[in-house]
């Protein structure tokens, strides 16, 4: 396992209390997966920040020997690994998801802004 | 791609008993809806769970055989 891929990946998961790996980018998802993902989260409210692993191979093979878990994508809170909506869907739907994204940020998400275009 | 045959025996041979159900979700035999019913889920958390489907369809996975796996997994009870 390259040890510079990991210390990459650590500061990653450190920096951003809500990341997910996907395939492309928040504003061009390429996976039908990845659009779901950031649909989940958008619905949520909180601030999260996707990582474009695509085409970096050996990122990927690094990132699933850390999780044991070799699909994208990969969604990590507060530095623990949560897998992808098929295990968040249902963390969702019993309010566990709700307890760890509140203790996560220390409390509610702030108001979506809404913007008047007139 | 792997037919629904092939898929079942990878899971089978990591779960003996898991009962598999497979929706071909393209039509193109590798985007996969995929639910696993087994005793061995008892007292696991379901992250665990699942990364135990997917310990037994790393070589598909790897070498795109399988490309995508929506999965539910079950505790059978008997």
């Amino acid at each position: 396992m390259s040890e510079q891929l990991k210390t990459e990946i650590d500061k990653e998961i450190a920096a951003n209390t809500i990341l997910v790996y996907g395939k492309g980018t928040k504003s061009a998802p390429r996976c039908g997966f990845t659009l779901e993902t950031i649909q989940f989260f958008d619905h949520f409210g909180y601030p999260f920040e996707v990582v474009d692993v695509l085409e970096n191979m050996p990122k990927r093979e690094v990132l699933a020997e850390m999780t044991n878990w070799p699909t994208l994508p990969k969604v990590f809170i507060n530095g623990k690994f949560y897998g992808d909506t098929d295990i968040l869907g249902p963390m969702a739907q019993s309010g566990e998801l709700q307890t760890v994204l509140a203790e996560a940020f220390g409390g509610a998400p702030a108001p979506k802004t809404t913007i008047n275009l007139r | 791609m792997i037919d629904n045959e092939s898929l079942t025996a990878l899971i089978q041979r990591e779960i003996p008993d898991a009962q598999v159900q497979i929706v071909d979700r393209t039509g193109t035999m590798d985007h996969f809806n995929v639910t696993v019913r087994s005793r061995a889920f008892a007292g696991r958390t379901l992250i665990e769970q699942h990364q135990l489907v997917y310990g037994s369809l790393r070589g598909a996975l790897k070498d795109g055989r399988v490309h995508a796996v929506e999965l539910t997994t079950l505790v059978s009870e008997s």
